[in-house]
């Protein structure tokens, strides 16, 4: 069976703009996996969100991260594209964080020259570091890769700070030191997303952030472009946020689920989500 | 007592705190025996017993787990803990002092130096500016739930910037609402002499073999008007030793070396609290007695 990073390489390779879906925790990965998804993109605003409540500033550790990498890798079988933000630090922290996710299941690791701790990309007030800093890591991160399948993706945030041209400029650089896929984050238009289709070499990922700055193009257009893939990656955790909201409001004023039962997943649903007949039949086995 | 109470008035105390470093609960429970009244968890020390060196590898979640570790191997004694450089900026720092409270670690130290920053003792560190570093004590201070916590201000000013700029940045931590004072490598005996002299608060010192700073007498550091003394490496250069002695000697004489602890398997155990647990063993398999009428 093909190893995760060779199937991730070979659908970003496919330039299909094939959709990851994020997933901040094992049971959105099963619902991506269910419904056929091929790859589940591992958020980390989505673990910031989720785990902390807190926003996409910095604040989960590398370990944090990890863990819900190994918690996610155990409960699918796709392979999982992994937020990396900076690297937890500089090119000697990337070191040890590719050693850590790799570990931890990663099929591909998504890195970005922001200055640590970072902010979510679609947040003002980021800044970068200069460019051979994270050049350095992501040479370290290829120096490190245990699998030379593990997708390297190198990320910009330069867009929003330096401007359009800028940015692809640093794209090529991170090219040329060994990414196999950049990301030139929040471009604003269609046309800046075909600009950077058609200056940079290798695939590339767009990130689609409901309510942020790239507009969504649909996935026929960023497939003309040339996209490897484009990232929903909050998708799953902005429609449970907003339904559970709705249920637990509507059960405070009301005092039931009535009015809102058809936002409800059924028993059996969740059931299935989580794999229960799976581990019926082991409990079978292996009594 | 809560530890952290216990810790300020061990530091308000006119006879100097002596705080050797820990790095696990081996080191934790041996600091307890010998009779210490506060231990110190070593960042050096922590991200070696992990196999790496004082980089700045070790995240956060790793050095809190170490503590609440040490915390509970040595529950009675109150415990400082290396904070570096709070992981991060002032955000981070209020989220690694909720940590640390939660560990039961009692005070904590945190640095001006770039996160991820580099040991005290070596070559190559870089400081954030005064208003970063001010940042990070209004935000430690602001965050402790327990305002018996303390917080220890430390600088890298001094073999960065000079021995003067280190004075100006540990006053400025302290009028910020630090607790105590951390010069971190004075280099001669007389920047030693001079740092109590010259803050306007409770000092550490910071006691390291083979580092920058010159070999001080406890007796002598109490003299001069330090309140805390930390020895971060005692335990683990004196671990490197006894392996390297005892891994030699194996290899040359192809037996088990005499160890330097000369005891058996039970007085091994009998040193992490074996009797204490035999005693817990019996004590829940019968209904209590009834109460005397």
């Amino acid at each position: 069976m093909a190893r995760p990073t060779s199937i991730l390489k070979a659908i970003i390779n496919r330039r299909e703009a094939t959709i990851l879906a994020g997933a901040a925790n094992g049971l959105f990965a099963r619902i991506i996996e269910d419904i056929g998804y091929e790859a589940v993109y591992v958020t980390g605003a989505g673990v910031a969100n989720m785990y902390l409540g807190a926003p996409d500033i910095g604040l989960t550790t590398l370990t944090e991260v990890a863990a819900h990498v190994a918690a996610i890798a155990d409960a699918v079988a796709l392979p999982l594209l992994v937020d990396a933000d900076t690297g937890f630090g500089n090119p000697v922290n990337m070191v040890r964080t590719v050693k850590v996710l790799e570990r931890a299941g990663a099929a591909g690791l998504q890195i970005e020259d922001q200055v640590f701790p970072k902010k979510c990309g679609h947040f003002d007030g980021k800044d970068v570091v200069p460019l051979q800093e994270m050049l350095a890591k992501i040479k370290a991160a290829v120096d490190t890769r245990r699998d030379g399948d593990l997708q390297i993706v190198a990320r910009t945030d330069a867009r929003a700070i330096l401007g359009l041209p800028a940015a692809i400029d640093r794209a090529g650089a991170m090219i040329e030191a060994g990414a196999d896929v950049t990301f030139v984050e929040a471009p604003t238009s269609a046309e800046e997303l075909a600009q950077i289709a058609r200056s940079l070499s290798v695939p590339q990922v767009a990130n689609v952030v409901f309510g942020g700055r790239t507009p969504e193009l649909g996935q026929r257009k960023f497939a003309e472009l040339g996209f490897g893939c484009v990232l929903y990656a909050n998708a799953a955790l902005q429609a449970a946020l907003k339904s559970a909201h709705d249920v637990l409001a509507a059960l405070k004023r009301e005092g039931s689920l009535a009015s809102v039962a058809d936002h409800l997943a059924g028993f059996d649903i969740r059931q299935q989500t989580v794999a229960k007949p799976k581990y019926d039949e082991l409990e079978r086995r292996y009594r | 007592m809560k530890p952290t109470t216990r810790l300020r008035q061990l530091i308000a105390d006119p006879e100097i705190l002596v705080a050797p470093g820990a790095y696990d609960g081996i080191t934790a429970r041996l600091i307890e025996q010998a009779g210490f009244a506060a231990l110190y968890m070593t960042g050096a020390g922590t991200s070696a017993s992990f196999g790496l060196p004082d980089y700045g590898l070790l995240t956060m979640t790793e050095m809190v787990g170490n503590a609440a570790r040490i915390t509970a191997a040595a529950g009675s004694l109150p415990l400082i803990a290396d904070g570096d450089t709070g992981y991060g900026t002032e955000l981070n720092v209020v989220r690694m002092v909720q940590e640390h409270e939660r560990a039961g670690t009692a005070g904590i130290h945190i640095e001006d130096q770039v996160s991820p920053k580099r040991c005290g003792h070596l070559d190559g560190k870089e400081l954030v500016s005064t208003q970063e570093f001010l940042a990070k004590i209004r935000a430690a201070v602001a965050t402790r739930r327990d305002p018996d916590f303390v917080i220890i201000a430390r600088t890298d000013a001094r073999s960065v910037a000079g021995f003067d700029e280190s004075i100006r940045r540990a006053n400025a931590a302290l009028k910020a609402g630090a607790d105590v004072a951390f010069v971190e490598s004075p280099q001669t005996l007389e920047e030693v002499r001079m740092v109590p002299q010259r803050v306007d608060g409770l000092c550490l010192l910071n006691i390291v073999w083979g580092g920058k700073t010159p070999q001080v007498d406890l007796r002598e550091a109490q003299l001069m008007g330090y309140s805390i003394a930390i020895l971060p490496g005692l335990l683990l250069k004196a671990v490197y030793g006894a392996c390297d002695a005892a891994l030699a000697e194996l290899k040359e004489t192809h037996r088990h070396p005499r160890p330097l602890f000369d005891g058996n398997v039970r007085d091994g155990f009998r040193r992490f609290g074996a009797d204490q647990w035999d005693a817990l063993r019996s004590r829940f398999r019968d209904p209590p007695a009834p109460a005397a009428e």
